[in-house]
């Protein structure tokens, strides 16, 4: 017992860091950088070190924050007065930073940049803030699609939907029971019913009537339309059953999955899970767009910026590290690592394979929800609670549009 | 005589060992199974083409055993710095009885209960001015202090159930309070004292949230790189079930040679004292 | 047993109170005076007294009202279930056979694997369409079909159950197996001479011997288990629904979601008042049993 404490003693002096050892050469900048990559194995040491190079005398402390709890720490550390000097965000963060003061406003150093002009004007579009100024410097874009099965579809003579009712009548013809057992083997749509799955709910009721706030920035969510839309979006689970049993629990991985092993004959998802699909399927997964609802196209834009916080102390550099993330040479290194889409026109393909096409031919009418503090709350806790109830025919469709209502009217 | 034992000892035994380990060993055949052959409609228990790849990767591309390092550390300190506050602590808890000792003790149970999450933002402000960010003894030192009251409570217990004679006897003889705290009590008390370092280190070894907050990638510990592999659009499923059957191992192996002395007893110990 | 030894109780018991009155005390303290403001996080503008309003909302959240009937289930069930298959355990890992190291070290398993893979693990295990768990019920003939058990507004907090069940119920053994050391053996060998049978040692010597450690480690883990919430949340989220949300989950979301600390720490502090109440007449007779 003695032995066992005494090397366990041993290896933890010689291990401990008690502090920080904070031995930076005189006039060096450095720019702490927090992000995330879904990827574990990517490293961003080539991008640094070309910075480095490029910027002598500015280095990069990256560090790499899991993203279960990224908006937590993120929060936590603005209110605890040490944030990172730059950090990847969220649009949906962004109202509330800049409610904290959290952030540096960019205009003048983005109206200085010459790389400006090679971000797609649209990226500018959504970035910018409800109070004139651009926060947020363009990172990467990531656009949802349709997935479907291109066998089944052939098998079953079907027609790649392009609206709300052929999508439902291909869903229910590819419900079924496969091998006459009695039991339905394979389901039209994955649904995702659980947190995340506001982007598959938005693409059929955000474009069937409901708005966030309508014209006069009262709620559209209550009219009767909006809860028309959303009831037709219940009865896919409840109704039809062109959804798995499992519906209200799944979240990504087990949409993606039941792709994977033809549990499922579409599902709505990005790029970022092509790679893994057509491994595993080969020809037999293609992508479209989403199909139209009945007032219009919407699908989700799904958005990666750099922030500056407003208390760091090297702005200038901070500035330099996210302009040089967002040139087109840089940024096609970046979503090499994260698999999505680059921010630069220049960097624009124009062939692409499959998947690639079906994302550019939706950035017309990708949207993004509403830029408004309540909206964070809405996509990690309240939206998945209200649907899960809803599909489990526990409230109606208006109990949850108006909860929704009241929670943005707050 | 045999079949007896079998039947009362073995096949319960065995049964419990089962039900622990099965869903450890369910994990770990999942991850030696390449990912899309986890999402088949037929059913299979056994992998039809078995690959260590995520084991290769874990320890290449990902550093794990770095952050094993950092596990340990956080996991050992936090043992023994928590043990050297609360023997002493529940010593005199246990023998002797004084003023407020009860409003002590309750004091002691109330911070328990209250949900630790919730002191995240203050002791974040606390750390950042002890400049102790991303270092192994900022974690060292909240999850010791968290461990505290449980352990408190914990050994004041086992104390108590070591009778009072027996240190009366040493007083009688002559020791002074510390010799008899030390050369009597403590060694009898050794299993309790295993068994609530065991609480410690796994706590430290376990803890999550804290770890998130405090550090960066200076110190990770395993369960903050384990969420590392869960990601916003993907979950590293493969990395992340050979990721949580490593992390088992260096616990179970410190373990077998731990739990010897969850056995010492009356007799061993009064021997060893 | 009475006795003066001045000052030296306290001396022992310091650095224990230092520490944790600035580590913990003071934080708490601090979260006290939250619940009476309207502290959100990321409006630091608004934020001021505003008295027992947040308490006043918390009398008529019916999100509240099912958390905490859920944590009643949640606490009585898994404490009871991780006591009597922990003590089930120590009993037997206390015999002498063959193999009883290794066996010691694996029960530790459950225990020592990290929640994340315990929960995701355990989600996986209990899958609508892949699950293990789904496809041993199904060839034992229990189910028909696949049953998704964590879209089961019903079923869910019960699998959740079980799965904390298999984790917290190695804690038990261990520390039982360590109270079981500190009987002496001079009563069995007493026993038995007078003839008595397992049963009545068992009852006789061991439960009454193994009380203190007894209690204590049920009061420990009632609040350990009551406060626990990782499992939950990576399960299930607190879904389907609201329907496996327990008071420090709902804390959880409403801090770290909702970043609304002030309605937070008034479910924080309803929790800690909620388990003094449940555990009130168990404290007294710890105390009675330390002062014998």
């Amino acid at each position: 017992m003695k032995k066992i404490g005494l090397v366990l003693l041993c290896l933890v002096i010689a291990g401990t860091t008690f502090a920080k050892g904070a031995s930076e050469p005189e006039g060096a900048q450095n720019v702490t950088f927090w992000y995330h990559f879904d990827d574990p194995e990517t490293a961003l040491n080539p991008l640094i070190e070309k910075f480095e190079v490029e910027n002598p005398g500015i280095t990069i402390n990256a560090e790499r924050v899991a993203w279960d709890v990224y908006n937590q720490k993120l929060l936590t550390s603005v209110a605890g007065g040490n944030p990172p000097d730059v950090a990847q965000v969220k649009l949906w963060w962004q109202p509330q930073l800049v409610e904290m003061k959290a952030l540096l406003p960019l205009d003048s150093y983005i109206a200085a940049w010459d790389g400006k002009d090679d971000v797609f004007d649209k990226i500018w579009d959504l970035t910018k803030y409800s109070d004139g100024n651009q926060y947020y410097m363009p990172l990467q874009m990531v656009i949802l699609y349709l997935y479907y099965r291109v066998d089944m579809f052939e098998e079953l003579g079907l027609e790649v939907p392009k609206t709300r009712e052929e999508f439902l009548k291909a869903a229910k013809a590819l419900t079924r029971d496969t091998d006459g057992d009695g039991n339905i083997d394979v389901y039209g749509f994955g649904i995702r019913g659980a947190r995340g799955g506001h982007d598959w709910w938005g693409t059929f009721v955000l474009s069937s009537g409901a708005k966030f706030f309508d014209a006069n920035g009262n709620s559209g969510l209550t009219t009767p339309e909006a809860i028309a839309a959303n009831q037709w979006y219940i009865d896919l689970y409840r109704v039809h059953g062109v959804s798995p049993p499992t519906t209200p629990a799944d979240g990504f991985k087990e949409i993606i999955a039941n792709m994977i092993s033809g549990r499922t004959a579409m599902t709505i998802h990005h790029l970022g899970s092509s790679t893994k699909l057509e491994e595993a399927l080969g020809d037999k997964i293609s992508a479209a767009p989403v199909p139209r609802g009945t007032e219009g196209y919407w699908t989700s834009f799904g958005d990666e910026e750099n922030a500056i916080f407003a208390v760091s102390d090297v702005p200038d550099a901070a500035f330099k590290w996210t302009s040089f993330l967002a040139t087109a040479e840089n940024n096609a290194v970046w979503q090499k690592s994260s698999g999505q889409v680059s921010v630069n026109k220049s960097n624009a393909t124009a062939g692409g394979n499959r998947f690639l096409k079906a994302t550019t031919d939706s950035a017309d009418f990708a949207g993004v929800l509403p830029a408004n503090p309540g909206t964070a709350e809405f996509v990690e806790s309240l939206w998945p609670a209200l649907m899960q109830q809803a599909f489990l025919g526990e409230i109606t469709s208006k109990d949850m549009m108006q909860a929704i209502a009241d929670h943005f009217a707050k | 005589m045999k079949i007896k034992k079998l039947l009362t000892t073995y096949i319960p035994v065995l049964l419990i060992v089962l039900f622990a380990i099965g869903p450890y060993f369910w994990t770990f055949l999942s991850s030696i199974t390449p990912e899309k052959d986890l999402y088949t409609v037929d059913f299979r228990f056994f992998p039809t083409h078995p690959t260590f790849n995520n084991y290769t990767r874990l320890f290449t591309k990902i550093h794990f055993a770095r952050n094993i390092m950092d596990s340990l550390i956080v996991a050992v300190s936090t043992a023994l710095i928590g043990l050297l506050i609360t023997i002493p602590a529940s010593y005199s808890f246990s023998r002797f009885r004084f003023k407020g000792r009860n409003i002590m003790l309750m004091q002691f149970l109330g911070i328990n209960m209250f949900p630790i999450m919730l002191l995240i933002i203050p002791l974040f402000i606390i750390m950042k001015n002890l400049h102790l960010m991303d270092t192994h003894f900022a974690l060292i030192i909240a999850y010791s202090t968290m461990a505290i009251p449980f352990s408190i409570w914990m050994l004041t217990s086992f104390f108590n159930s070591i009778p009072k004679e027996l240190d009366q006897a040493a007083l009688i003889d002559g020791c002074s309070n510390i010799q008899a705290m030390i050369r009597v009590t403590i060694p009898i008390a050794l299993p309790g004292i295993v068994s609530t370092g065991i609480y410690i280190f796994i706590t430290g070894w376990n803890e999550f949230l804290y770890a998130a907050i405090l550090t960066n990638s200076a110190v990770r510990t395993i369960p903050v790189a384990l969420q590392n592999m869960i990601g916003e659009y993907q979950i590293e499923w493969g990395l992340l079930t050979a990721g949580g059957i490593v992390s088992a191992l260096p616990v179970i192996i410190l373990f077998f040679f731990i739990q010897r002395h969850l056995i010492s007893g009356m007799t061993a110990g009064a021997v060893k004292g | 047993m009475k006795k003066r030894s001045g000052s030296f109780p306290y001396i022992l018991i310091t650095p224990a109170l230092a520490i944790t009155i600035l580590i913990i005390f003071i934080p708490m303290f601090r979260t006290f005076t939250y619940s009476l403001t309207n502290y959100i996080l990321w409006k630091p503008a608004e934020r001021g007294f505003i008295g027992l309003q947040n308490y006043r909302q918390a009398f008529s959240d019916p999100i509240l009202l099912l958390s905490l009937k859920n944590t009643v289930i949640w606490i009585v069930v898994i404490i009871a279930g991780q006591f009597l298959l922990g003590l089930s355990t120590a009993m037997l890992l206390n015999r002498d056979f063959i193999g009883r190291g290794i066996a010691r070290s694996l029960i530790l398993i459950p225990w020592v694997t990290p929640s994340v893979i315990t929960a995701l693990m355990w989600r996986w295990m209990y899958d609508g369409n892949y699950g293990v768990i789904n496809e041993i019920l199904v060839r034992l003939g229990i189910l028909d079909v696949y049953f998704p058990f964590l879209a089961s507004s019903s079923a869910a907090l019960w699998a959740i159950m079980l799965a904390l069940l298999w984790q917290g119920f190695p804690f038990f053994a261990v520390m039982i197996l360590a109270g079981l050391q500190a009987i002496p053996n001079e009563l069995y060998e007493a026993a038995e001479v007078d003839g008595a049978g397992n049963l009545v040692k068992f009852f006789r010597i061991t439960l009454p011997m193994l009380k203190p450690v007894i209690l204590t480690t049920i009061l420990l883990r009632t609040i350990w288990v009551a406060n626990s919430l990782d499992i939950i949340f990576i399960m299930t989220g607190g879904g389907p629904g609201y329907s496996t949300y327990t008071l420090p989950l709902y804390s959880y979301i409403r801090a770290y979601k909702g970043f609304d600390f002030g309605y937070s720490s008034v479910i924080a502090i309803l929790l800690t008042i909620f388990l003094i109440v449940f555990i009130a007449g168990y404290i007294k007779s710890i105390l009675k049993e330390g002062e014998k």
